[in-house]
């Protein structure tokens, strides 16, 4: 994960937000995927827009966490979900 | 499956099941919902285009389409095509037979599955449940699938006359790059008056959950996990996914926990007009649907694969529900264990 970079679904993916977190469905399969983040990544994030340091700028100005830990986290997320083929990342810079 | 997020309540469902007509040019004898001609009360192009609104803007993913035969209706690719552009996609149940080259042509997107209805692999075993010419006119419509590459699934509904040749739908399935799914038969429309003929006894159900153990790529469209084997446990739900994951609108627009259920017991609004993710957020049925617990089956070793099987099949042979799948796997063992003990003595 670059903290310049912004993410995007891939073909054929959607996400929407729930109680637990995000819900993906992959039109590939296999079709859903649960990813209990709670409410720190919105589902509008995957538009490609916000780039992580946003994200993490975001998160850490309303959370009590490390900024070190914020980055671990949302970068272990992101990196599953780009292996799982749900998202694809670009860099800004 | 995260069974433990689904319990949290969705915001919405995954997929629905949206049966777009009564009318139908087939008259199968176990079909589900009793379709011939259209009724009064159907649906109009703008009422449908008003029903896609509504759950794109909830983010429903997916509509899983059925009839009646959708290709019946005049606007249904307009409809196919409105719900594409709002990101939804759409698996297509068709008896295959309105699928010519032109519309296999303009079924040719990324959005789109289609499962064409098959009851057996020769015509005279397919046309004794379908009609006659229906098993020729079928296959055709595969050919005109497998041309575009488009995504084709070959739907059975598992009876004692498709159950001898499931091997031989594998095959035929493969022949034309489908895949095969194989549903369950329940004793909805007039699939109540040839439910003592067809349905499947339990000493071949059980044979069956060994066969589908043996053909993992064979689908089931979740509606086996009452005899679900423990090597087939992550290839889908392990649950009914009614009112959690899925519900069902019937062609006037009425609103049912799923598509086997749609009874005025189960009846929970009304599109358009009433508002969907009201009905899915409170409606009584649905809550109650959601609570449902099948108490007798909590003991059995089974339970974590079924959670007591299918409410509807349940509700349609007992006229209650939480009461356990009469088609369970755990049952059919009890039967078949006598069997085995004499044949092998």
């Amino acid at each position: 994960m670059q903290i310049h970079s912004v993410y995007s679904l891939k073909n054929g993916v959607q996400v929407r937000k729930e109680r637990f977190g995000l819900l993906f469905y992959n039109y590939a399969g296999p079709r859903l995927y649960f990813v209990p983040t709670q409410d720190l990544i919105s589902n509008d994030f995957f538009e490609g827009k916000q780039q992580v340091k946003e994200l993490v700028d975001h998160i850490e100005a309303n959370h009590p966490w490390p900024r070190q830990w914020i980055e671990d986290r949302i970068g272990q997320v992101l990196q599953i979900l780009e292996q799982k083929g749900l998202i694809y990342g670009q860099s800004v810079c | 499956m995260g069974n433990q997020y689904v319990d949290m309540g969705l915001s919405a469902p995954v997929n629905v099941t949206w049966e777009v007509t009564f009318k139908c040019n087939l008259s199968c004898i176990h079909c589900l919902s009793d379709s011939g001609k259209k009724r009064k009360g159907e649906l109009d192009t703008d009422q449908c285009r008003k029903v896609i609104d509504e759950l794109a803007a909830m983010k429903v993913f997916q509509f899983n389409i059925g009839g009646g035969e959708p290709f019946m209706r005049r606007d249904f690719l307009d409809l196919m095509d409105y719900a594409h552009e709002k990101g939804m996609v759409t698996c297509i149940s068709t008896n295959g037979t309105l699928i010519t080259e032109e519309v296999a042509k303009r079924l040719d997107k990324n959005l789109v599955y289609i499962q064409v209805s098959l009851d057996g692999a020769t015509p005279q075993s397919n046309d004794a449940i379908r009609g006659k010419g229906s098993f020729s006119n079928v296959v055709k419509a595969l050919e005109h699938l497998k041309k575009r590459n488009i995504e084709v699934s070959i739907n059975t509904v598992l009876t004692r006359l498709s159950f001898p040749e499931l091997d031989k739908m594998v095959e035929l399935a493969s022949a034309y790059g489908a895949k095969l799914r194989v549903s369950r038969f329940r004793p909805s429309g007039r699939g109540m008056d040839s439910w003592s003929d067809l349905n499947v006894n339990k000493n071949q159900m059980l044979d069956f959950s060994q066969w589908l153990s043996r053909h993992l790529k064979v689908s089931t469209g979740d509606s086996f996990f009452s005899v679900t084997t423990e090597e087939r446990k992550s290839l889908g739900l392990n649950m009914c996914g009614a009112c959690k994951l899925t519900c069902c609108i019937s062609p006037k627009g009425e609103i049912y926990p799923c598509a086997f259920l749609q009874h005025d017991d189960f009846y929970a609004g009304k599109l358009p007009g009433n508002d969907f993710k009201t009905i899915w957020e409170t409606s009584p049925v649905f809550e109650s649907f959601r609570r449902l617990e099948i108490k007798s089956c909590e003991s059995c070793h089974r339970f974590d694969l079924c959670h007591g099987g299918c409410p509807a099949i349940a509700y349609h042979t007992q006229r209650k529900l939480g009461v356990p799948d009469p088609g369970c796997l755990a049952n059919c063992v009890k039967i078949k264990s006598p069997t085995i003990v004499a044949e092998g003595a």
